[in-house]
């Protein structure tokens, strides 16, 4: 315990006071730990919030339900109840319908309504009424008895201003309808699921005003306490084919999954930011590790032993990462405040429906960013810690310039940095672990730290090569400045590591966000084809569950001199968890204006076989995430009918709700079973026209025609929107990104004003013999040049091979896809010269400090 | 360590310290060989480069020698280990630089509790011995003042009592006045030669200047690394 005393005074003496003498340069090295760790915090906080609005949600609708029954791609036949009900291991069956509807006027945000037997739904999910007048029993008697009667969760009650005998209209895929309002669910159980914008009503009702009669979506199931795996499979037996039994938890597993990546994808991200800190670290403890040797062969030579000395700085790094942390705090309130929008919002358009009402920290979070900011703040304080210990308590006296170990050559360095980068190419070759890229990130971090590595060695060599050269094109102050950058070691290079990283960064994001965008862009105007898009009434928010009326169809043909109509059908099916669309498409009227984006497999082959029904073809992401590739078997169950075809090819789709598998629809209908149009994509013929005005008027006569019973959506707004939303996804990565290039930044401020002040002495000798004030500054300012340009351009050279990782295997083992390559260019030879005067601006302060005290009274100081 | 008192407090037999420096090798000192024993003032003289602060840093535990057997308070400093000779350190020599060495960031009463401090004593036993003795060299009017704020008499007075506050047996003293002017260093040398008479410490003081001779019991002087005189 006196031991610990005695070292906390020690560290009080030594490095608190030193660092409270320098706070300028402990701010500067707080800031970027505490930006790093805001950021790296409010992202995992952000995407945290919406995995748990989502997962509370599917727990909630899941209810006490330990199995679920359902048919993919299509619905249960109720009449199981009662065969269900009637099996001895079988507790409770419910069954349940859900869609998404909303109030039929503008602008009205969709809400859940469920549709459940109250009778037999009470023992698997908790759900209590609030009513004014009647007692609860009364409320769902009525509920029974009433069709289109309703009871609204809070949140949606005091969104409509809705009570009790109150009546709302409600728009559906087929229909609107005026329902009653009986009563407000209790907060509560079920009403607690989807932000609380739920309403259940009777199945009957449900049935009617969606026209599912007679089905279901699936029968939730509770067995018994005694059930067995026999039981199990006795039920399994009972069931018709294509209907599957499983837990609850697969559907909310797959949606996790999609979350998930999302999340890790953003938090690597971050972490970056933390990363470029940790650079900021081991700069300052380095420099003052170096700085204060005198002082620490004093500490030496009065008793103090090595290892007194490693854990000052050790504790020094401990204690950068600590405060840190504890400035992030108000940082990552300002933070969270525009990311929590921005990231539900992005969850939800991009993968599923999340309702994020309060954000909840989650202690585990709390600590995991914590530990994560003081252990890299604690390693970048390692190296400085070890080579302090070694200080010889010798060096207390004048003589230790005799015998003083030689300036280590950074080759040993730079040789640990060329086994990194040669470790990257293997590393990416290896597959996803638990479907995370871990062996691709692990394979950035070696490229990052081998050109880190490499910049001492680098700055040896380039400062030798230029200093003969400099001295003839640029005069003595540019000679002096690349000489001591030859001999700064790693000191400079630390810094230049920091930069090497952020600017590696930035163009390796730059690039794959350009090659992710064109390949976008390029995939709408391929595939996402079509003058105007129709569905159902929220076809997308209920994954085109509702075939479009047969009355809509007819009133269409109206139209078909101008136009011609390529309808289609979507159900939205697992391949052992993993999420896919299954799309039956007229493919000869596709194809008449539209096309596939190639990735394997000649066209000229596939397609009149694909036309002909004779195979599938599948996206990128649905073969990676699956295994299967052209000549596999595609097998799935699809509502009633089980389908086996040959994959013929392999194609680009950017779909961000899992791959996509096309079908021709004629031929799945001759072959398997009816099926009804879900959507609809209309080209005009007349190609030369204002295909702009032409829509519009189409979408008007549509509307006159058959009344506001349709979502229509031009193509080019489409295709904008898709791009919009891509942009906006992104819009966190530049953030994050410019926060990491900020850190840097002070990096290489804080490096230059900490060299500077440690050579004062040398500074000002070289004005008393002789160098001017201009020329000394400008000696400064060369050394920062030297420095802002090497770490610029081995950070582009070092970002362009991580683009290529990026694209071929981060983006291939979190998502599925790759993308084609391509180089932005003009944003890089605009932005390359604004970092590069960025960072030489972040020299300024220290081109100040030179001569902040009369050269006189530096030199006669001891 | 108990001494004993029949021993030398210093005994050296070939002792040689050679630096290597890029391809050559300079000779810090060569085959000396000495003996000094308890409670001497012994004044090592010699011009720039003689090998005197090369003695005194062997002597110290600061370095080790390249050859030969140095023992220093019946401790042979060829077999210690660095944990050992870090306890020598603490314990057994008390060191004067002749630039100070104070740490700037800490005051005068704490810089002089530091190696009591680091030897593992509470914070008031070596609060209460440090002001005795800052007292007793006449700083007691300057106990929290910085090293920035003193006179560099001031600031060696501090280092002789920062040097003793661990009850060293030997102090060795390297160019103690090589800094301040020759009133302050009067007073540092009168402030050693004290230490010696009344308290009986050993004390080796390297030096060009001629302010203690009169006080020295040892003279010895160096030449080229090797002890030419011996008187």
């Amino acid at each position: 315990m006196r031991n610990f005393i005695f070292f906390l005074r020690l560290f009080i003496w030594f490095s608190l006071r030193d660092m409270r003498k320098h706070i300028g340069r402990a701010l500067t090295v707080l800031l970027g730990i505490a930006l790093g760790a805001a950021v790296f915090t409010s992202v995992r906080l952000s995407v945290n919030a919406s995995l748990d609005s989502f997962t509370k949600s599917m727990d909630l609708i899941a209810g006490r339900a330990d199995h679920v029954l359902t048919r993919p791609g299509g619905y249960v036949a109720e009449d199981l109840i009662s065969e269900l009900l009637n099996h001895p291991a079988i507790e409770s069956a419910s069954p349940v319908l859900s869609t998404y509807t909303r109030i039929a006027q503008d602008g009205a945000e969709p809400f859940l309504l469920v549709g459940f037997d109250p009778i037999l739904d009470r023992p698997l999910r908790s759900w209590r009424i609030r009513a004014k007048s009647n007692p609860e029993a009364f409320v769902w008697l009525d509920l029974l008895k009433d069709p289109y009667t309703l009871i609204l969760g809070e949140s949606l009650a005091t969104e409509f201003n809705s009570a009790s005998g109150d009546v709302i209209l409600l728009e559906h895929a087929r229909q609107r309808s005026n329902f009653k309002v009986l009563g407000k669910l209790e907060r509560e159980g079920l009403a607690l699921a989807e932000g609380g914008r739920i309403a259940i009503t009777d199945i009957a009702t449900f049935q009617e005003f969606t026209g599912i009669f007679g089905k279901v979506d699936r029968i939730d199931l509770r067995l018994k306490p005694f059930a067995t795996a026999k039981d199990l499979d006795d039920i399994r037996n009972i069931l018709p084919e294509g209907i599957t039994l499983n837990p609850p938890s697969t559907a909310r597993e797959s949606g996790q999954g999609m979350i998930r990546a999302y999340q890790l994808n953003l938090s690597i991200l971050s972490f970056a930011s933390l990363f470029v800190g940790m650079f900021l670290v081991y700069s300052l403890v380095a420099l003052n590790a170096a700085s204060r040797r005198p002082e620490l062969a004093i500490l030496r030579s009065t008793g103090a032993s090595g290892y007194h000395l490693f854990f000052i700085f050790l504790a020094e790094g401990a204690l950068f990462g600590v405060a840190g942390w504890l400035m992030a705090i108000p940082i990552g309130n300002f933070l969270i405040k525009y990311l929590l929008h921005g990231v539900s919002q992005t969850i939800s358009t991009l993968f599923v429906r999340v309702q994020v009402e309060t954000l909840t920290l989650d202690g585990w979070e709390i600590l995991l960013s914590f530990s994560v900011t003081v252990f890299i703040s604690v390693l970048a304080a390692y190296q400085p810690a070890r080579e302090a210990m070694q200080v010889s308590p010798k060096e207390a006296l004048e003589i230790s310039q005799l015998g003083m170990r030689p300036r280590k050559s950074p080759r040993q360095l730079a040789m640990g940095g060329l086994i990194c980068i040669v470790l990257v190419w293997p590393l990416s070759r290896l597959p996803a672990v638990l479907q995370m890229p871990l062996p691709g990130y692990l394979a950035i971090l070696l490229l990052f730290v081998g050109f880190a590595l490499l910049a001492p060695w680098a700055l040896e060599q380039i400062g030798a090569f230029l200093s003969i050269k400099l001295r003839k094109l640029a005069g003595m102050p540019a000679y002096l400045a690349s000489r001591h950058v030859r001999d700064s070691g790693t000191r400079t290079a630390v810094s230049v590591g920091a930069l090497i990283t952020a600017v590696a960064l930035f163009t390796s994001l730059v690039i794959m966000i350009y090659s992710f965008r064109q390949t976008v862009e390029f995939w709408t105007h391929e595939t996402i084809r079509g003058d105007l898009f129709l569905t159902t009434k929220m076809g997308d928010m209920n994954q085109f569950r509702y075939p479009i009326a047969q009355e809509v169809i007819e009133n269409l043909q109206a139209f078909k001199d101008k136009v011609d109509i390529v309808p289609n059908r979507r159900f939205f099916l697992t391949y052992t968890n993993f999420p896919y669309e299954f799309e039956l498409l007229d493919i000869k009227g596709f194809l008449k204006y539209a096309s596939f984006f190639w990735l394997r497999g000649d066209p000229e082959i596939i397609l009149p076989k694909l036309i002909r029904g004779e195979g599938v073809i599948v996206s990128e992401v649905f073969s990676n995430r699956t295994g299967l590739s052209a000549g596999d078997a595609f097998r799935a169950q699809v509502g009633e009918s089980s389908i086996e075809l040959p994959i013929l090819g392999i194609v680009r789709d950017y779909r961000t709700r899992g791959g996509v598998v096309f079908y021709s629809l004629s031929h799945f209908k001759a072959r398997y079973h009816e099926t009804h149009w879900g959507g609809m994509r209309i080209f005009f013929k007349d190609r030369t026209q204002d295909l702009e005005a032409a829509v519009s008027n189409l979408r008007a006569d549509i509307i006159e025609q058959m009344g506001d019973k349709v979502d229509m959506l031009s193509g080019q707004r489409l295709r904008g929107a898709v791009l919009r939303i891509f942009d906006e996804t992104f819009a966190i990565t530049t953030v994050l990104l410019l926060i990491a290039l900020v850190i840097a930044a002070l990096g290489i401020a804080t490096t230059l004003t900490v060299l500077v002040l440690e050579r004062s002495r040398q500074l000002n000798t070289l004005f008393a013999i002789g160098a001017s004030f201009r020329q000394i500054r400008s000696m400064i300012f060369w050394e920062a040049a030297f420095l802002v340009v090497i770490g610029e351009l081995a950070g582009v050279v070092c970002g362009f091979f991580l683009s290529y990782l990026l694209v071929f295997v981060v983006n291939r083992q979190s998502f599925g896809w790759t993308f084609l390559y391509g180089v932005d260019w003009g944003s890089l030879s605009i932005s390359i010269p604004l970092i590069i005067i960025t960072a030489l601006a972040a020299a300024l302060p220290a081109v100040k400090m030179v001569f902040r005290k009369p050269p006189a009274t530096l030199l006669r100081e001891r | 360590m108990e001494l004993n008192k029949s021993q030398p407090m210093i005994a050296a037999k070939g002792l040689t310290r050679i630096y290597k420096l890029g391809g050559s090798e300079v000779i810090g000192i060569n085959q000396v060989d000495l003996e000094i024993a308890a409670g001497e003032l012994v004044i090592l003289k010699g011009n720039s480069g003689s090998g005197k602060s090369t003695l005194l840093s062997l002597l110290a535990g600061l370095d080790r020698p390249t050859r030969g057997d140095l023992t220093v308070a019946n401790h042979d400093l060829n077999q210690t280990s660095n944990s050992e000779l870090t306890h020598f350190r603490r314990q057994v020599v008390g060191m004067i630089f002749q630039s100070f060495n104070l740490l700037p960031t800490l005051n005068v009463l704490e810089n002089v509790c530091l190696p009591a401090l680091l030897a593992g004593r509470s914070i008031a036993e070596s609060r209460l011995k440090a002001t005795d003795l800052l007292k007793w060299i006449g700083l007691d009017t300057r106990l929290n003042h910085l090293p920035a704020q003193l006179s560099g008499g001031e600031m060696q007075r501090t280092a002789i009592a920062r040097a003793l506050i661990n009850d060293p047996s030997i102090i060795l003293a390297d160019e103690p006045t090589g800094n301040l002017d020759s009133h302050n260093g009067q007073i540092v040398i009168d402030l050693l030669a004290e230490l010696n008479r009344k308290w009986g410490r050993t004390i080796m003081i390297a030096t060009h200047s001629s302010l203690a001779d009169s006080q020295a019991t040892v003279k010895l002087f160096l030449k080229d690394g090797m002890i030419t005189n011996h008187l």
